[in-house]
């Protein structure tokens, strides 16, 4: 056997080799997934509270129409950071980062992911980014919102610079995680292991892989050009040199379409995982979910146009962007029907993960259908950047993204913890974050229909009176997320031990114990049919299909 | 060491069901695969920025724009034959390895390592002889950010190629372990490739 | 329970946005009438999902005297089911396409005896100049009732936005680009004009009003302007070429020309061409027919304005300049040939 072969073999099938001992090799500089997974978890779950402390700061300025809380200098800089961190420092490394590392790899029964040190690269992009990001609050910080359309976002001073190079460099690592995790899923699965029997979360973040795969490079090449067009004068948005500032934006959004399907991809898996695991039945049309994950990510590169509507593209380029995501609608119909489907003969526990999870598909089902709205031109025409779009996105990605990564939070902690978090205070949690979510909301529909745009420090006061309400029920929202600290803290210091299965789940990673071991499967499994047969035996080799599927909690 | 390869034959619909060594040997080794995807992105980078410059182009009333000159077709085109020759003596010298012709496989990786060099080189001369700037015109503009991309790959790729021969002359490779040399060929032609696209983009089209 | 609570989630949605379109509309395009059925269908769609969401979740719920390990119905799929949630929602957005669509194409459609005026956006106040008239407006603007309005929108600098809410329609002013947005104000009021597209700083406070009134108070209004105009035109004199000043006209060159065009080479396009050299150099194609022009086929253009493959410069009126300001332009551009 030539020297190549015992490598690899070394790599995937031998025995296990000694835990790294060192702190460092153990906690900082690790290569094991599941430790990056958590750090992950951590940066981008404080990148997450950070972004809410900014919305906050949003949410007291509009209080009033001409509120002097902040200038508008600080204003704008408060929604750039608030949706730049959201986006991407705070729920795209969630859902990648920290759900994709810890969950995938054990999903599929691999050791760890195919490659480790580069998955440890790609975490070490992330700190570094986040520094020079906040750096940029020191030196003329952008405030052209996450968008950063030139020509305004080039009048800035250099925080603009800070601004391309961190989401640069966070964007790295996103990419080098897609390569890793699409090679992961396409090589390294347990025998057995078909695609159709992967589960859907597997399914979810090998197709997001491929977005970021595609789409990451595309916004690192319009960060790029925004740079250079700082730093060097580049003319490409200079219309006195014969660049076009539409150009610009059709960069961006060529990325940041389905940068929202990256960031809502993964959380349709979360649901896929959870909602059978409670219903305590087989998924409903698992292909159709898995086939429909597929076609929105082939649409949704075809869509990028909608948000520039009013951007003065003809009739003819814009009808088929718009005929385009409306269709978006069918596959994501298709996930949300196959969801409820699967409540239905079910022997429901209503866990605070599944309240979560039945919050997300009210709150988002919404979402999409303002998403519809937007998506006819004619209507957008009205719509478009005001705060009928901010409810929308609001809808989607806290209503869908945050609903969903919460729901996943509570389920997966007692694997990643070894320790379960109170019910009792959990059921709270969702009840507060999920009627003031509503409250925050809901009546941003109206102020928007009504005449209000986006990101204005001061507005017409005839609104007052609705973004009042707003800004109460914003501050008691983030009040509503204290319960989910006192939760993990508390779960930490005196959760009872959670056992391998505490829900009774029958995907691979509840196969072994919690925490996993740092080698996580001492004998690769092996699997010989989907896993979401409630109620028969486990499709695993042994010792792994005689772990007991009854709930424990 | 055993490995369970009867087992593994559902997972492939190879006929018979059984997997051999070698093929369950290719199947998980993952770098082959990590490295298309990288080159798979890295393309896109260019892509976009082509799409940028075909965007720039389609907005000016003349192309290039009035009192901005083309390159040098001429250059262009010598600097073209000197990277296909050297995506060629990349090509031989992989095959040389494969053959165990150590000697042969290391001229012809010193030959594209110069051809590589002399491109860089052409590219040099031409950047100080054009007449365009980077941030006067929207042509500069696409023509440098282009050019210069690809530029810095190209260069990239020399260090690769040689950092591989001094790999090599310390035993690194072998005719059957060799995946370094075959990621650094597939580069050397995945640059090749560009730039037939930006020869056209900038001196022809 | 479950069921007249969504109903009720649904009608608390659905009035007040009904009641915040009602209060607008100074012109229809079916703009409201499509809002309206999109939200006629989503209500259904959402009362469907949470209905059935809440029903199962009641129905379904695991009880204490079930054993632990309890598990469903094994129901991994139905396909006509499937078939049909496929197909339904499909057929609903061929709907919407198609009516959208044709809303879309009428959007686009100027009107015959269209008012056309010019918008453009400066951070952080909107300029319009109308035809006839000298003057460039920054504050409150007037349009008559009932009568179709052609927008030319562009921009100095940033992008922004024009968008009166109650007109529903809106189009970015981009710089380097004149776009045309069609309207006819229809019910008389004073509403507001904002950017809605984020331009800096100012951003929030770039508002102003537009006043629709009535033929008579329109006429009224722009009569006077008019005698302003020509108050001030009667003082210039009549055409002199010969006594044009050049450091006159690189004033009026800044103030009235620069939004659209730069004194540099023709292809440093801003809105028209560059204008350096345009005595001299042939790539000024439709202006030299091969021949250099003279003085006065310069004069003609700016007088009576241009249009071509470029796009669409407006006359002296329009721009608001007398006919001393023409032969000090002229003046200038010949100093800036070779
Ligand atoms: C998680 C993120 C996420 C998701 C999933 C979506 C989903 C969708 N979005 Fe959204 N969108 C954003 C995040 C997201 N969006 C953000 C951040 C912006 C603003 C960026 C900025 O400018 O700052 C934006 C802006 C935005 C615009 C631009 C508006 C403008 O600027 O003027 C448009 C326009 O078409 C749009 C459309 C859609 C559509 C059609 C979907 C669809 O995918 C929705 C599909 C889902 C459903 C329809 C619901 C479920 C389906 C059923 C129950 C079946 C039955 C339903 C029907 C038949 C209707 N979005
Ligand atoms: C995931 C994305 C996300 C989330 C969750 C939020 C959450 C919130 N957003 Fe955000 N928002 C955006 C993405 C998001 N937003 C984007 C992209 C924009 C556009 C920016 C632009 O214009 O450029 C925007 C713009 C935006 C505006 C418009 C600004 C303007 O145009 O002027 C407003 C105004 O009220 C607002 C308010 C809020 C509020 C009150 C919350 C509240 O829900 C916040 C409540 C607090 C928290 C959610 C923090 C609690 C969480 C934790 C403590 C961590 C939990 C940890 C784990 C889960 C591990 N947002
Ligand atoms: C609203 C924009 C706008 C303004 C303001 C404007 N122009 Fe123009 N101008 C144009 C456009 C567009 C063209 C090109 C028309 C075409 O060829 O399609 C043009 C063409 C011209 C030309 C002909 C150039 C050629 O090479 O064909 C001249 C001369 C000119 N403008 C002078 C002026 C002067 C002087 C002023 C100031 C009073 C002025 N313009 C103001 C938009 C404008
Ligand atoms: Cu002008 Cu916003
Ligand atoms: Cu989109």
């Amino acid at each position: 056997m030539s020297t190549d072969t015992i490598e690899i073999l070394r790599r995937t099938e031998a025995p296990i080799h000694p835990a790294p001992e060192s702190f460092v090799r153990k906690y900082i500089f690790s290569i094991d997934h599941k430790v990056i997974g958590v750090q992950y978890f951590i940066v981008s779950g404080l990148m997450i509270l950070l972004s809410g402390l900014f919305a906050e700061a949003i949410r007291v300025q509009l209080t009033a129409p001409h509120n002097t809380f902040l200038t508008p200098q600080q204003f704008d800089e408060a929604f750039t950071f608030h949706g730049t961190l959201m986006v991407w420092f705070g729920a795209i490394p969630m859902v990648t980062g920290a759900f994709g590392n810890f969950v995938m790899p054990l999903q599929i029964g691999a050791r760890d992911v195919a490659f480790p040190w580069l998955n440890m690269f790609s975490f070490w992009t992330f700190p570094p980014a986040v520094l020079i990001l906040l750096s940029s609050l020191a030196f003329g910080a952008p405030n052209s919102g996450w968008t950063e359309y030139p020509p305004v976002s080039l009048q800035a001073g250099v925080g603009i610079v800070f601004w391309t190079t961190a989401v640069f460099t966070v964007g790295i690592g996103a990419t080098l995680t897609a390569l890793n995790f699409l090679t992961t899923v396409i090589k390294m699965r347990a025998p057995g292991m078909t695609f159709t029997r992967m589960p859907l979360f597997v399914w979810a973040s090998a197709v997001t892989a491929v977005l970021s795969l595609v789409a990451t490079t595309a916004l690192a090449s319009a960060l790029g050009s925004l740079f250079l067009s700082h730093v060097f004068n580049v003319p490409f948005y200079d219309p006195s040199r014969g660049g076009t500032v539409v150009l610009f934006q059709h960069m961006f959004w060529f990325y940041s379409h389905p940068a929202v399907y990256i960031l809502i991809i993964p959380v349709f898996g979360i649901v896929s995982e959870i909602i059978p695991t409670f219903a305590r039945k087989p998924i409903f049309g698992y292909k159709l979910i898995a086939f429909s994950t597929v076609s929105i990510a082939l649409l949704s590169f075809m869509v990028w146009a909608h948000h520039m509507f009013t951007s003065g593209l003809g009739p003819w380029v814009t009808l088929p962007f718009m005929i385009l995501s409306m269709l978006i609608a069918v596959p994501t119909g298709i996930k949300i029907f196959s969801w409820t489907a699967t409540l239905f003969g079910s022997n429901l526990r209503l866990t605070t993960a599944m309240l979560f999870v039945l919050g997300f598909l009210s709150t988002f089902t919404i979402g999409g259908i303002t998403g519809i709205m937007l998506a006819s031109v004619p209507v957008d025409w009205h719509e478009h950047a005001t705060y009928f779009l901010v409810a929308h996105i609001h809808y989607v990605l806290f209503g869908g993204t945050l609903m969903g990564v919460i729901g996943g939070v509570y389920y997966w902690w007692p694997k990643v913890t070894g320790r379960l978090m109170s019910e009792s205070l959990g059921k709270w949690h969702f009840w507060l974050t999920f009627i003031f979510f509503n409250a925050t909301f809901l009546p941003m529909h109206f102020v928007g229909l009504l005449g209000m745009p986006r990101r204005v420090a001061y507005y017409d006061p005839a609104f007052q009176g609705l973004n009042l309400f707003i800004s109460i029920s914003a501050f008691l929202l983030a009040g509503s997320f204290l319960l989910l600290f006192v939760n993990a803290f508390w779960s930490l210091k005196k959760g009872a031990a959670a056992g391998p299965n505490p829900w009774g789940a029958r995907t691979l990673e509840w196969m072994i114990p919690s925490p996993p071991p740092y080698y996580n499967f001492k004998e690769t499994p092996e699997v010989y049919a989907t896993p979401y047969g409630y109620g028969e035996p486990l499709p695993y080799s042994a010792p792994y299909n005689s772990v007991s599927t009854t709930p424990t909690y | 060491m055993t490995v369970h390869t009867e087992a593994l034959g559902h997972e492939h619909g190879h006929g018979h069901g059984i997997m051999t060594q070698e093929e369950y040997i290719e199947q998980r080794d993952t770098r082959f695969l990590g490295f298309l995807l990288f080159l798979f992105t890295d393309s896109i980078f260019f892509t976009a920025y082509i799409f940028a410059a075909l965007y720039l182009r389609s907005a000016a009333p003349v192309w290039p724009p009035v009192g901005v000159e083309r390159p040098d077709v001429n250059l262009g085109a010598v600097n073209a034959i000197l990277l296909f020759g050297s995506g060629i003596t990349a090509h031989y010298a992989m095959h040389r390895l494969k053959e165990s012709r150590i000697a042969g496989y290391i001229w012809f990786t010193i030959a594209t390592i110069i051809l590589g060099s002399l491109f860089l080189g052409g590219q040099a001369y031409e950047y100080a002889h054009i007449h365009a700037t980077w941030s006067g015109s929207s042509f500069g503009a696409a023509f440098f950010t282009l050019t210069g991309l690809h530029g810095f790959h190209v260069f990239v790729g020399v260090i690769y190629l040689i950092v591989t021969l001094l790999q090599s002359l310390g035993g690194t490779y072998t005719p059957e372990r060799h995946f370094g040399l075959t990621a650094a060929t597939l580069y050397w032609h995945f640059v090749d490739v560009i730039w037939v696209v930006l020869f056209f983009l900038f001196y022809i089209y | 329970m479950a069921a007249i609570s969504a109903i009720l989630i649904v009608l608390i949605a659905i009035w007040p946005i009904n009641n915040t379109l009602a209060v607008a509309a100074t012109s229809d395009y079916g703009i409201d009438a499509l809002f309206k059925f999109m939200l006629y269908f989503a209500a259904p769609i959402f009362v469907f999902v949470n209905g059935y969401v809440l029903y199962f979740a009641r129905r379904y719920k695991h009880r204490r005297d079930e054993p632990a390990d309890a598990v469903g119905i094994p129901l991994y799929g139905v396909v006509p089911l499937e078939i049909w949630w496929t197909v339904l929602p499909a057929l609903l957005m061929v709907v919407l396409g198609i009516w959208s669509a044709v809303t879309l194409f009428g959007l686009y459609k100027p009107q015959a005896g269209a008012l056309n005026v010019e918008a453009i956006g400066h951070q952080w106040k909107f300029e319009l100049r109308y035809p006839g008239l000298k003057s460039s407006f920054y504050g409150d603007f007037y349009l008559p009732i009932d009568r179709p309005v052609t927008m030319n929108i562009t921009s100095a600098d940033v992008v922004h936005s024009f968008w009166v809410p109650q007109f529903r329609v809106k189009l970015d002013m981009v710089p380097g680009m004149v776009q045309q947005l069609h309207f006819t104000p229809t019910q008389i009021g004073n509403y507001p004009l904002v950017c809605t597209e984020f331009c800096g700083i100012g951003h929030g406070d770039m508002r102003t009003t537009v006043h629709v009134v009535s033929q008579a108070d329109y006429d009224k209004w722009f009569s006077g302007e008019q005698q302003q105009v020509a108050a001030a035109s009667a003082s210039a004199g009549a055409l002199n070429l010969a006594a044009g000043v050049v450091s006159k006209g690189q004033a009026i060159f800044e103030q009235k020309c620069a939004v659209c065009h730069n004194m540099a080479g023709f292809a440093q396009k801003k809105v028209g061409p560059g204008l350096q050299n345009i005595f001299s150099d042939p790539a000024h194609p439709k202006l030299v027919d091969g021949s250099a022009p003279t003085p006065e086929d310069v004069a003609g253009i700016i007088e009576k304005g241009y249009s071509g493959d470029i796009g669409v410069m407006p006359n002296a009126q329009a721009n608001g300049l007398s006919s001393s300001d023409v032969a000090n332009l002229v003046a200038y551009l010949k100093s800036q040939s070779k």
